[in-house]
């Protein structure tokens, strides 16, 4: 019985575990093992470090720590990105392997067997530490040849942040009976934990926040400076105690019960109830004004710290004229760096449109669509309405993106940031062209096809500009397409043939949907 | 429209290498109460996600008052739907359930919906993750028999109702016939069969065995000889029969 829920948990979580420590791996060892070549002597060496030194770089990818090595570069390079990846991944399959299967209600087969609430969570848990398990040593094995101890130090830190995600959605997982609920205070608080770490780099009398977040506590253990313990052992007594108490809250709860908010009763509210576009928005509705809260926390504190770069330039004029010749250094002006981070915008925007038309695909396997496709709608129209729904959220986000980095005083005008945020929507729109391709063709892999012109394409320019790829394969990402808008004009052809992509895979992805069975 | 409710013609649906239905012909007229049996996988719910356009037919093609069944917008003007799992958005509650339903359906009598949700003892103020299998089923049944639509789906509409909200649900199906709507009625409860249907048809595993009204079955079955002599079988033994196991 025990063995084989353990078994049951490894086949629903398998492929995604996969993808993760290839990705972990693989990223850590091509950064550390070509570092060489990109930074080939003293004079690439300070540039590097003014760079990343600069507060408004800093508040974004952390404070580094021996830079000057392979180890330390590929910590600052790849750390932030990777563990967001495990945070991110251990929040999302923790609550769809619990929450998800018992609000689906087959936990109720599940659980008539002898095992209890706790008794699955525990063994769920245990086998995603094994996955964590796994990314420690793909992430030590790569940075092996960097130093033992720092390689020990960092795949630590990445793994207890992944444990970190699975502990937290362990815990949500407990307290809200809708597993959309769950993932979504368990993803705001992985969110928080990074804008606290952000606050904690960018303002220097705040530094001591890093304690209270996984991120910050990572950072702490500088794999490839000092190197310290005991960051980390707080961060894994703290993960810790969320799966104890976690254990603790599954125990003596009904199945299909939560620990906050009981059955209710309420008053009917009937706003956006009168057509597919408008229900579509109320079910949406809740996830925009949380990733708007998000994106402009981030793109706020983003804002507040970018005037540093400026000051940069202007105490560093050889910098300024590196940064002028080779164009590639672009974070060197205020709207160079503005543009940076406005392609950061493309993930959870993408990610938001993924998760839109997964939920859609949710709704379908959930057999709801049996009753609302039973009306004289036809099936393309309740699709139409889900992509109107995803793509007023991607504009909402790109617009308070914009306006949170304007009034963060940036040193930007608003025409400029808004033209900034507008500049990346082409890639926006081709996850969920993307998205609404799967829903036709792969109903299955949503979420996983709509990531991948976003994630994967930002995924594949970071790696290749760190390892200096061949440019062949980096024309496969967006992203190399994207001209960095306000400090250049928009490249406008190449935004065409994205947005020409995008409407394409939306119209196959419709007829294909038209013509399937419908699932459930 | 025409004055066939559904019509069927050489319907065939293959998952695969199985065979789900095989060249089924129906027709279903406006005011009666047409009963579609069969045991688990016999095909009665691919049937009918067929005719409700959910799956595409591998051959032959289905009508409903002459509409073709993938044209939904046409077709699902004239029908309203129960499905066996009935599957409710968890946060709506259940009168912005029926609400949903009704805007986006072929049309509802508010005053005859109020009624059903009176009769039917429905609770509309929660949440419809709180509500029990057999409340979900009464929310779609109310949203379907409130439409007034010329022709009612229903896939085992009653299976989780109790014997209170069961008579309700046939003194409902007998209305809408009283009105001239026409039931289509896949259930799994002979009983219910017998009392409400007009005329039935036999499935199994994806042909059509026999369609005729229960007391032609009864009269079929007794000159066969398969029943106790001098008394009237029920369906249930005729259903069986079919199925070649003898009745209890």
């Amino acid at each position: 019985m025990n063995g084989a829920i353990v078994r049951l948990t490894l086949r629903q979580v398998r492929r995604s575990a996969i993808v993760v420590v290839v990705v972990t791996g693989g990223m850590t060892a091509l950064v550390a093992g070509t570092y060489r070549s990109v930074v080939t002597g003293p004079p690439e060496r300070a540039q590097l470090a003014a760079i990343a030194g600069n507060r408004a770089i800093r508040t974004l990818f952390g404070t580094p720590s021996g830079l000057g090595d392979p180890g330390g570069f590929t910590v600052w390079r790849t750390g932030t990105v990777l563990a967001l990846i495990l945070g991110g991944w251990g929040v999302l399959v923790m609550t769809r392997i619990s929450r998800g299967e018992e609000q689906s209600g087959r936990w109720d087969l599940l659980l008539s067997g002898r095992t209890t609430v706790s008794g699955v969570l525990g063994r769920q848990v245990a086998v995603l530490l094994t996955v964590m398990a796994a990314v420690w040593v793909v992430v030590a094995a790569g940075l092996l040849t960097a130093g033992v101890r720092g390689a020990a130090l960092h795949a630590t830190g990445l793994a207890l942040v992944g444990a970190a995600g699975v502990a937290t959605a362990a815990g949500t997982a407990q307290l809200f009976a809708s597993r959309a609920a769950a993932t979504g205070v368990a993803a705001g608080l992985l969110g928080v934990g990074l804008l606290l770490r952000m606050v904690a780099d960018g303002f220097a009398g705040l530094a001591w926040l890093r304690w209270l977040t996984p991120l910050g506590l990572v950072e702490l253990s500088e794999p490839f400076g000092p190197g310290r313990w005991l960051p980390l052992l707080t961060l894994a007594v703290a993960d810790a105690t969320l799966i104890v108490l976690a254990g603790r809250a599954a125990r003596g709860r009904d199945v299909r019960g939560a620990r906050l908010g009981g059955p209710g009763r309420r008053r009917p509210s009937y706003a956006l109830l009168g057509s597919p576009a408008a229900f579509a928005l109320r079910r949406a509705r809740l996830p925009i004004v949380a990733w708007s809260l998000g994106m402009g926390a981030f793109y706020l504190l983003i804002g507040l710290v970018a005037g540093s770069v400026t000051d940069l330039l202007r105490d560093n004029p050889r910098l300024a004229e590196l940064a002028e010749q080779g164009g590639a250094t672009g974070l060197g002006t205020p709207a160079g760096y503005a543009a940076t981070l406005f392609v950061l915008l493309t993930m959870p925007a993408g990610g938001f449109v993924a998760s839109r038309l997964a939920a859609f695909i949710g709704d379908e396997v959930a057999g709801r669509h049996a009753l609302a496709c039973a009306g004289p709608v036809p099936r393309w129209r309740w699709l139409g309405a889900e992509m109107l729904a995803a793509g007023t959220g991607a504009l909402v986000l790109a617009l308070v993106a914009a306006v949170a980095l304007w009034a963060g005083g940036s040193r930007l005008g608003p025409a400029a940031a808004l033209a900034g945020a507008a500049n990346v929507l082409p890639v926006v729109a081709l996850s969920l062209g993307a998205a609404v391709l799967a829903v036709g063709v792969a109903p299955r892999a949503v979420a996983l096809l709509g990531a991948i012109p976003t994630i994967g394409g930002f995924l594949l320019v970071t790696l290749g500009e760190a390892v200096r790829m061949p440019g062949r394969l980096l024309t496969l990402s967006p992203y190399t397409h994207l001209a960095p808008v306000p400090a250049r004009s928009p490249d406008l052809p190449a935004a065409a043939v994205m947005i020409a992509f995008a409407v394409l895979a939306c119209t196959a992805g419709t007829v294909a949907y038209r013509r399937r069975d419908l699932g459930g | 429209m025409t004055s066939t409710a559904i019509r069927t013609e050489h319907l065939t649906k293959h998952y695969g290498s199985l065979v789900a239905l095989d060249d089924l012909d129906l027709e279903v007229r406006p005011g009666e109460v047409f009963g579609f049996l069969g045991p688990n996988g016999a095909g009665k719910s691919t049937t009918i996600r067929l005719l409700l356009g959910q799956a595409r037919p591998t051959a032959g093609r289905a009508t409903i008052f002459g509409a073709e069944a993938s044209d939904v917008a046409r077709a699902h003007q004239f029908l309203a739907y129960v499905p066996a799992d009935v599957s409710l958005w968890p946060f709506l509650t259940g009168a912005e359930t029926l609400e949903l339903l009704a805007n986006l359906g072929p049309g509802v009598d508010p005053a005859y919906r109020a009624e059903l949700i009176d009769r039917f003892a429905l609770d509309l103020d929660r949440p419809a993750r709180t509500y029990s299998t057999g409340n979900r089923q009464k929310v779609a049944l109310v949203a379907a028999f409130a439409t007034r639509a010329p022709l009612l789906i229903l896939d085992e509409p009653a299976s989780g109702l109790d014997p209170l909200m069961e008579r309700e649900f046939r003194r409902a199906v007998t209305e809408a016939r009283d009105r001239g709507q026409a039931v289509f009625l896949s259930s799994h409860q002979l009983d219910e069969v017998e009392a409400v249907c007009d005329r039935v048809a036999i499935l199994r595993a994806g042909r059509l065995l026999e369609v005729a009204t229960v007391a032609e079955l009864r009269h079929l079955h007794r000159t066969a000889g398969t029943g106790p002599a001098g008394r009237e079988l029920s369906l249930e033994e005729i259903f069986l029969g079919y199925y070649g196991k003898p009745a209890r």
